[in-house]
């Protein structure tokens, strides 16, 4: 006999509310932000009969707060807020890109960077590299109180961490960075990227590159910065050209994911145009607004 | 778990699994079939309905989530007598075939053009970009609403 206190759908009105509940039902539910990920789980033929917690009436969860030190992002932002919050900052700017070309117009208002990120199956999700790339950090909060993590170290635990802790702030440094994200799908329409990348760089002397971080999407299973080709760009000039040329030297680093919709050779043949296409982004925007 | 919604002006009431998609609840439960169910991923924007005035896939809605909303479906974006502008473009221009996929363009582009009055051809298609149709092609729709802007530019 079912003696759960709980619906099907629980609406959580505030923080704790849904932290309870999540520790008491454990296995047998599951969060739910934008729905975007766990409305489609009969499609993937995920049969579980998991009580949903509704986390959308948390307004806390969805404040948007940037000042000169940080940008603080609730976990129930969505896409079409975080592009619209974002819009015009050079350093944030491949998260706002991200969050503004994903998917289709529709899903970015519904889709929140929460979900995005603690989606573990979903390998081409667009604010993980962005994220990775901004050296965001995660806030996560339990009912034993609060924890604060890199984004690395959230997605090396994520595909085996409890759902009994929530996600509920993004914390992104500001720098005098620029940045972009540069995203390939093979239709135009609402198509998952079979690649995807973020890049912040910082210009020195002769508009060279003094600092670089540069994380890839969709490649592998899970996102995860490039370290060889952060280090072999410094001291370049950021033309598209020179910068395509030295990504063919860094993709030993990749493991390439073969899936139904490209497979993993391929996903490493396009990264090095993927990265032309970011730098041009870079000298047509923010680079440009910047000199 | 008993869930109270305003549809097309009127309330209704459903009494099911509140995991339900809002999509079925209008089909099976309303009888409100305008709304179609097609690719279940919020892809193909065929399913688009407004809820509290923004379009939303409705395949992807648990119905639980909207108890207290305000949800329009095409059956109630206009009458019957006077169509709005979107409808009459598609109807002037004649680029209705199948019928299944214009519902879902029709809530999403109706919401576009009060926010955006006088979008290029890039951003009508931009906006379009979550609605997918498999018998027109696509630029005699995109010319359809490009009248609009052009009908309202000089009128």
């Amino acid at each position: 006999m079912d003696i759960t206190p709980y619906p099907k759908l629980f609406l959580a009105n505030d923080l704790n509310e849904a932290l309870r509940a999540l520790r008491e039902l454990a296995d047998s539910a599951i969060p739910l932000a934008g729905a975007t990920w766990v409305m489609r789980a009969p499609l993937r033929c995920e049969t579980a009969d998991r009580t949903l917690i509704d986390l959308s009436r948390i307004e806390a969860l969805r404040t948007i707060n940037i000042d000169q030190q940080e940008a603080v992002i609730g976990a129930l932002a969505t896409h079409e807020q975080i592009a619209n919050a974002l819009n015009g900052y050079n350093d944030l700017a491949a998260l706002a890109q991200a969050a503004g070309h994903s998917a289709n117009p529709a899903i970015r208002r519904m889709a929140t960077i929460g979900g995005n990120i603690c989606t573990a199956e979903f390998a081409a999700a667009d604010l993980v590299p962005a994220l990775l790339a901004l050296d965001a950090r995660l806030e996560i909060e339990g009912l034993d109180g609060s924890r604060t993590q890199t984004m690395a170290a959230f997605l090396e635990a994520r595909a085996t961490r409890a759902h009994t802790d929530l996600l509920t702030r993004l914390i992104i440094p500001r720098t005098q960075r620029t940045s972009t994200h540069a995203r390939l799908t093979l239709r135009k329409a609402g198509d998952y990227p079979v690649a995807n990348l973020s890049v912040s760089i910082a210009l020195g002397a002769g508009g060279k590159i003094s600092a670089a971080t540069v994380a890839v999407g969709a490649v592998e299973a899970v996102a995860k910065r490039w370290t060889g080709f952060e280090e072999a760009i410094i001291g370049h000039a950021p033309s598209p050209e020179k910068m395509q040329m030295i990504a063919k030297t860094c993709l030993e680093e990749f493991d390439g994911r073969d899936a139904t919709d490209a497979p993993g050779w391929y996903r490493l043949r396009v990264l090095p145009g993927l990265v032309a296409n970011a730098f041009s982004t870079l000298q047509e925007t923010t680079l440009g607004r910047a000199m | 778990m008993t869930i109270t919604l305003t549809v097309n002006r009127e309330e209704r009431i459903f009494s099911g699994d509140p995991r339900t998609p809002l999509v079925d609840v209008l089909r099976d439960h309303l009888r409100m079939t305008g709304t179609k169910a097609v690719c279940r991923e919020g892809f193909c924007g065929a399913c688009m309905v407004h809820v509290d005035g923004a379009p939303m896939a409705s395949c992807l809605l648990p119905v639980g989530s909207l108890d207290g909303a305000a949800v329009t479906t095409i059956e109630g974006v206009a009458t019957m007598e006077h169509l709005n502008a979107v409808q009459q473009a598609f109807e002037d221009h004649d680029v209705v075939q199948c019928g299944m996929c214009f519902p879902g363009m029709v809530m999403t582009m109706s919401r576009f053009f009060q926010t955006n009055t006088s979008p290029d051809r890039d951003e009508i298609k931009a906006a379009m970009t979550g609605n997918i149709c498999r018998c027109t092609g696509y630029e005699r729709i995109i010319d359809a609403l490009m009248s609009i802007r052009t009908n309202e530019v000089t009128s």
